[in-house]
């Protein structure tokens, strides 16, 4: 177990967190949505702290927690004044060595989950296409399946589907904690080696060794909902995994496309065409190679076509024409800008640190980002784009009100 | 992700700090224009956050639904020398973030840029927030969206419970206006609507401009005198907002929101609740943390932990100037409708009931505490803080007392509080979902209207 520490006594409080490399793409058909579920679990009680009292001891000395999983981690954060820094390691140690599993807490969880997954989908158009959307781009790789898993395994996987995941994953050797705030190197590292260096590392989990094949002909789908007010387009790219040498090009080349009003897709689509009411495209850190999202809501009376239509084209004159010095910069100023405002709080800093710590080969990447990102070039940029954003390379989807007779 | 509660942040702790943590120290004077400044200095970064304020907002809508919210929004649609495109531009370039909004009783709109790009950024901010024009073009193009945004929150009803629960149990109230209008009142607002607002309301001397980051205090005080210290605004004289204090209900009533395609039944009950100056804020502030303002309170161990009605369940007090209410929110699967609002009545009892034991006050002053001081980490929310002194009147010793005040509550006055404010009787609910399984059920918790989305 890797443990990093950032003191910063601004105010009198600090967190954990703890960041778990297994995520839904160690998932398989049958146990789809079990990271996330066992997310949830790890609240449900453990040998010292038994069902809800982990919560409840937690609260009791001060301190709030939550918890999300992503395809690639399963990410457990504490927020806590720096007094109930014992408490916090006791409340992680004592669940990381001794998970049980409470028949009971599993049925009442499974409810739980389900009501969340209900949620998303009926609050939240973008939640209710992301499972054509996985299911339609990745034919081999897990990243197919949606965190949320599907119902039917929400409804059926089993205790010992939990145990063997337990025992897969949650070994100390899986996980990078991070701890900022108002605490000292020393005192972490003397409850470091109290409560977490006695939990015995095990064997590292199974490679995910499957390789998305290349896609060789762009593909398409339609889903059907009857309130939706106009319709709603997903358009995604294979991209390589996080870190590679075009990560930062393609970062950049998705803040020139829809970071701010001026960026290239909002000022088109939404300023000038007046065609759609928003547009975003973003590019997530990934294990194995995934994807730069563009997603879009089209205005009233617009149709599909034609939003898809316009966006395309903003694409290919990227790809053509490449983009200006000056966009370039400003994208390089607005990355450093969110520097700034990452190290504004105690929060952010932790999450940096883990981000650079898991997705860029370690944490002294974070000090030499800024360089990296100023060192691309709009020449970068124009190969990136004719390099990923391809006709052959992408997944459509829309979502509309119209049946699909 | 474990829990939907991402917002809920409240207080911070321990004995050791609890006489340590005070707000930090800023400065506040007025303009020769009336127009009031606070300055913050802080240099943790080199940021600044730049905040305009102004006392007014959707209670001066009148029948002008979203007018406050569209003026605060068309605030950088284009200025007297630049160019909606011109200002985003610049604003982005230089990689500053801004934005305006408007809530029941404020407006406000900020940027928080680099130091070094102050000379390039604050002659555009000066102009937003002093001489926007509200161009036509603009205006037309920004009022189709928000149109279609009003659209499409109806697919959402987390989205559009919180605004149905305050027009219901507000009626003809100001404080029951929708903030965002509706599509039918934006539909009828012009550029000349806007400009005869901020013309009325968005006046120096009902204003604050609040600068809180890495500055030094001097030379910032030299640079606002020169950029606003011109500031005459329209010359009208600006009417100090004053809502008088609503009426409420008397009798128990429940609104049906029908969505036929609803899955689930999203609810939300509630009553009166306390003003934002209550002398008791604190203190019912705390007991609401436990019955639902945390993981672990009354609502969430029954609904969702005990029961797995929900995947949470949670209740807040929504304060205004001169009212307030108090509400319970969660949402479960449209079978389990009645079993989850039978399931939040009899947990609300326990207020009256078992009440307040002295192990969960105990807990929840240390929890309180624990979660108070990350809400004053950076110069953005000591900024939002300040704003809520200038509009509502409040001060630092909400901060500097906090801890001294969760400390001495005792258990019985917890409970006598408690037991006296939140909502006994009257409760109002507002329902969403499909009306054909619900309409009979309803009945037995009050009087039923029933309207569309």
């Amino acid at each position: 177990m890797k443990i990093f520490v950032l003191e910063d006594h601004s105010i009198p409080s600090a967190n954990m967190y703890v960041f778990w490399k297994v995520g839904s793409r160690n998932e398989y058909p049958g146990i789809t949505g079990l990271a996330h579920f066992f997310e949830h679990m790890m609240f449900n009680g453990a040998r010292k702290y038994g069902p809800k009292q982990f919560d409840r001891f937690m609260e009791s000395q001060g301190g709030s927690n939550n918890a999300y999983t992503t395809e690639n981690m399963t990410v457990y954060t504490d927020w806590f004044p720096s007094s109930a820094l014992e408490s916090i390691f006791d409340l992680e140690s004592d669940r990381i060595a001794h998970l049980q599993f409470d028949d009971a807490m599993i049925e009442s969880e499974r409810q739980v989950v389900s009501s969340e997954r209900s949620t998303g989908l009926e609050n939240n158009n973008w939640s209710f296409m992301e499972e054509a959307l996985l299911g339609t781009a990745f034919t081999a790789h897990p990243y197919a399946f949606p965190v949320i898993g599907f119902q039917s395994d929400i409804d059926n996987w089993s205790k010992q589907d939990l145990q063997n995941f337990f025992r897969s994953y949650y070994a100390p050797n899986n996980a990078v904690v991070v701890i900022a705030g108002d605490v000292s190197l020393a005192k972490v590292q003397q409850l470091a080696n109290r409560y977490f260096a006695p939990i015995p590392g095990r064997e590292p989990p199974r490679k995910i060794h499957t390789v998305e094949p290349e896609q060789l002909g762009e593909k398409r789908f339609y889903l059907h909902k009857p309130s939706v007010s106009t319709p709603h387009l997903w358009i995604v790219y294979h991209t390589p995994a996080t870190p590679s040498s075009d990560t930062y090009a393609l970062q950049l080349l998705s803040s020139i496309l829809s970071a701010g009003e001026s960026s290239r897709l909002y000022h088109h689509l939404v300023d000038d065409l007046q065609i759609a009411n928003e547009v975003s495209a973003y590019i997530p850190n990934s294990f194995d190679p995934y994807l730069l999202n563009i997603n879009a809501v089209a205005a009233n009376g617009v149709s599909a076509e034609k939003l898809e239509k316009e966006i395309l084209s903003v694409l290919q004159q990227v790809v053509q024409h490449g983009v200006t010095e000056r966009e370039l910069q400003k994208v390089k100023n607005q990355a450093l800008m969110g520097f700034y405002q990452a190290m504004e709080t105690i929060n952010s800093k932790a999450e940096f640190v883990g981000m650079y710590e898991n997705y860029f080969g370690g944490v002294q990447k974070l000090f030499t980002a800024p360089d990296e990102i100023n060192q691309v070039t709009v020449a970068d940029i124009q190969r990136v784009a004719q390099q990923y954003l391809k006709k052959s390379n992408r997944t459509v989807g829309i979502l509309g009100n119209w049946e699909d007779k | 992700m474990k829990k939907i509660f991402l917002s809920v942040f409240l207080l911070l702790s321990t004995q050791v700090f609890a006489s340590e943590f005070h707000f930090p120290a800023y400065e506040k004077y007025q303009l020769p224009n009336g127009m009031t400044v606070y300055l913050l200095e802080r240099h943790e970064t080199p940021l600044i956050n730049v905040k305009m304020v102004w006392k007014a907002g959707a209670v001066n809508d009148g029948k002008s639904f979203g007018l406050a919210n569209f003026t605060a929004d068309a605030l950088f649609l284009g200025t007297k020398k630049y160019s909606k495109q011109e200002l985003d531009e610049a604003l982005e370039f230089y990689g500053a973030s801004s934005s305006s909004s408007a809530s029941s009783e404020s407006i406000e709109a900020s940027i928080q840029l680099n130091k070094k790009d102050w000379d390039q950024l604050m002659p555009l901010f000066k102009e937003v927030v002093m001489q926007p024009t509200f161009p036509k073009k603009e205006v037309a193009k920004r009022k189709a969206q928000l149109i279609d945004d009003l659209k499409q929150m109806k697919e959402s009803p987390r989205s559009m419970i919180g605004r149905e629960f305050a027009s219901f149990i507000f009626a003809e109230h100001p404080y029951g206006n929708p903030v965002s209008g509706t599509e039918q009142s934006v539909a009828a607002l012009s550029s000349a609507a806007l400009k005869k607002f901020s013309e009325q309301y968005l006046q120096p001397g009902n204003a604050a401009l609040i600068v809180a980051g890495d500055f030094v205090p001097r030379e910032m005080k030299e640079k606002l005198a020169a950029s606003f210290g011109e500031w005459k605004g329209s010359g009208k004289s600006v009417q100090a907002v004053s809502v008088s204090a609503p009426a409420f209900p008397v009798e128990a009533r429940v609104l049906l929101v029908n969505k036929p395609d609803a899955h689930e039944t999203t609810f939300m009950i509630g009553g009166k609740g306390i003003t934002i100056n209550d002398p008791h804020d604190v203190e019912l502030g705390l007991a609401n943390t436990i019955l639902g303002a945390r993981f672990t309170s009354w609502l969430n161990d029954a609904l969702r932990v005990n029961s797995g009605l929900t995947y949470g369940a949670r209740s807040r007090w929504n304060k205004y100037s001169t009212s307030g209410t108090f509400v319970i929110s969660t949402f479960t699967k449209t079978k389990t409708s009645f079993p989850a609002i039978d399931l939040a009545l009899k947990t609300y009892q326990r207020i009256w009931e078992q009440g307040i034991d002295a192990a969960t006050l105990a807990s929840a002053k240390a929890y309180a505490k624990g979660q108070f001081t990350p809400n004053y980490e950076t110069s953005g929310q000591l900024a939002d803080f300040m704003g809520g002194m200038f509009v509502y009147g409040y001060d630092e010793s909400y901060v500097n007392d906090y801890f001294k005040r969760v400390d001495a509550l005792s258990l019985s006055d917890a409970n006598k509080l408690a037991r006296k404010f939140f909502p006994k009787d009257a409760l109002q609910f507002v329902v969403i979902g499909q009306a054909t399984e619900l309409r009979e059920g309803l009945g037995k918790y009050g009087k039923v209207v029933e309207k569309g989305l």
